[in-house]
């Protein structure tokens, strides 16, 4: 394509944005808010999955004791823990300890424990971290198996539930989206649809002067693809504020939170919702071209 | 340069619009295709350009086979053709200059062309002066000469006229009809459908009547031969 003709196809669509001022906007406006809903979804899933496998790769087996073990008992089931492959550290955690932990982690609310009195309920225990992330599964079985072994506790149950609500946001966000999609198609659509009518006489005299079906074309196109492409652009400054707010607060107050961190990550995100955006505009201009305008 | 064999037309309503026509029209020649509103005049000048297609027959237009051509290639048919229409068609947003360099725009030319050819043109339609008034500023015959300019413009080996002069005045008809003279001395063949008796008769040039669809007449030296 030459320079020049790319250059008034440019002043067209410029022309043509102007000429449909409140349509413009309105498309621009729905594309923004649907990229940016589909950025948030995008945003969270990725987030809890990050967060799902920040946890299972830090998982911590705890090995629970049964009461009333001797000494000796303890002793032999540490050295059976040690014989296991893939342990890599065994920290024996006595009742005692484990009480004051406890205390520790309620704080203020330590007081709750005072209904307890002279008893503390909680088991010998030991905590167990193994060399390789999906090692975590057997070596709990195993571990399960050893005698004196009351019971062996792990990650699973949190991770589980992660995935859970990823799975649901996921889909929740999927339905959504089409929905958002099926509205912006619409209203990109007939955003194009006017520009045809307007310039109908215009494509009537190309058509007699020779020109090709792709010359018409293309202007229309090109008109959808910078609707979709302005709204990807507020969509993603919104996107990048929010979610850099966002990321300051959490990490104000949870310092240790497994947040993706904003770059690359804002970058991509970005980049992903400008694609959708003209994706969108140039289906939705050539759902209107398809239809409107016979070449 | 045109050369339609047993050629019909009948639209989707039944209505039968050209009933086996047969015409041969040679480089240079100047013909008005004559005859009463709805004898098929139209549908013949819109077949050369393919606008219409015919239902049987052959045509080929600027050596190019009209009936088995691939939608691609029409804008290239059409390139080599410059269409004129009774209501001038000049886009109401472009200047003078805007509108006929659209006609080169659409073919991708450069700009250096674009100017000369303009430029070149707009003196042929004594319009130079004029180039950067809009539509609106200018008489109708003003507004059918950027009309003709821009379907010159391309250099076309056929210039393809429906009823030019039929919403002006006598006066500036002739204007117009002298441009079509001199274009036609420079060896591009002028195919014009008219009622224009008066034109037709001074003119001296071939003549063919349709009626009812079919050729009824065809000569060389011809009058009008209707009485208005």
């Amino acid at each position: 394509m030459r320079i020049r003709t790319t250059e008034y196809f440019i002043r067209e669509v410029f022309f043509s944005l102007k000429r449909n001022n409140w349509m413009s906007v309105a498309s621009i406006g729905t594309v923004a808010v649907s990229l940016f809903v589909l950025g948030m979804f995008l945003i969270l899933v990725l987030n809890f999955n990050k967060m799902a496998e920040t946890l299972e790769s830090q998982v911590q087996i705890n090995v629970y004791l049964q009461d009333d073990l001797k000494k000796e008992d303890i002793k032999s089931i540490e050295e059976q823990i040690k014989d296991m492959q893939g342990i890599e550290t065994a920290k024996y955690i006595d009742k005692d300890e484990a009480l004051k932990r406890f205390k520790e982690r309620l704080g203020d609310q330590k007081f709750l424990l005072d209904a307890l009195g002279e008893t503390n309920p909680l088991p010998n225990a030991y905590e167990i971290t193994v060399t390789q992330p999906e090692l975590v599964k057997t070596a709990a079985g195993s571990l399960e198996k050893i005698k004196g072994v009351e019971s062996v506790k792990f990650g699973q149950d949190v991770v589980k539930h992660l995935f859970d609500i990823t799975r649901l946001i996921r889909i929740f966000g999927l339905a959504l989206m089409v929905l958002l999609a099926g509205a912006t198609l619409f209203i990109i659509s007939n955003t194009i649809r006017l520009t045809v009518f307007a310039r109908r006489k215009e494509i009537a005299i190309m058509k007699y002067v020779g020109a090709t079906d792709w010359f018409i074309r293309w202007p229309f196109l090109l008109e959808g693809v910078a609707l979709g492409f302005f709204g990807g652009i507020i969509a993603a400054v919104a996107l990048r504020s929010t979610y850099a707010a966002v990321t300051a607060k959490v990490y104000s107050t949870l310092a240790f939170f497994p947040l993706i961190p904003e770059y690359p990550f804002l970058n991509y995100i970005s980049l992903a919702i400008l694609f959708s955006g003209m994706l969108i505009g140039s289906v939705g201009s050539t759902i209107s071209l398809k239809r409107f305008l016979k070449v | 340069m045109i050369h339609m064999k047993n050629v019909s037309k009948i639209y989707e309503n039944g209505a039968l619009a050209l009933d086996h026509v047969n015409i041969d029209i040679e480089k240079g020649e100047f013909v008005f295709i004559v005859g009463a509103s709805g004898a098929g005049k139209s549908t013949f000048i819109k077949m050369l350009f393919r606008e219409v297609l015919p239902s049987e027959g052959t045509l080929t237009v600027n050596g190019r086979n009209v009936i088995h051509m691939i939608h691609k290639d029409v804008p290239y048919l059409r390139r080599g053709l410059g269409v004129i229409f009774q209501d001038y068609r000049l886009l109401p947003d472009k200047t003078v200059y805007e509108n006929v360099a659209f006609a080169m725009q659409v073919i991708e030319a450069s700009r250096r062309t674009m100017q000369r050819s303009v430029n070149s043109v707009l003196d042929v339609v004594g319009l130079r002066e004029k180039y950067k008034c809009f539509p609106s500023q200018l008489s109708g015959g003003e507004q059918q000469r950027v009309a003709i300019a821009r379907a010159i413009v391309n250099d076309p080996a056929i210039v393809i006229a429906d009823e030019p002069t039929g919403n002006l005045d006598p006066d500036t008809s002739w204007d117009i009809m002298d441009i079509f003279k001199r274009i036609n001395t420079s060896g591009t063949t002028i195919v014009m459908a008219t009622h224009d008796k008066m034109i037709v008769d001074a003119m001296q040039k071939r003549v063919v009547a349709i009626e009812d669809g079919r050729i009824v007449r065809d000569e060389a030296q011809g009058v009008y031969g209707y009485e208005d």
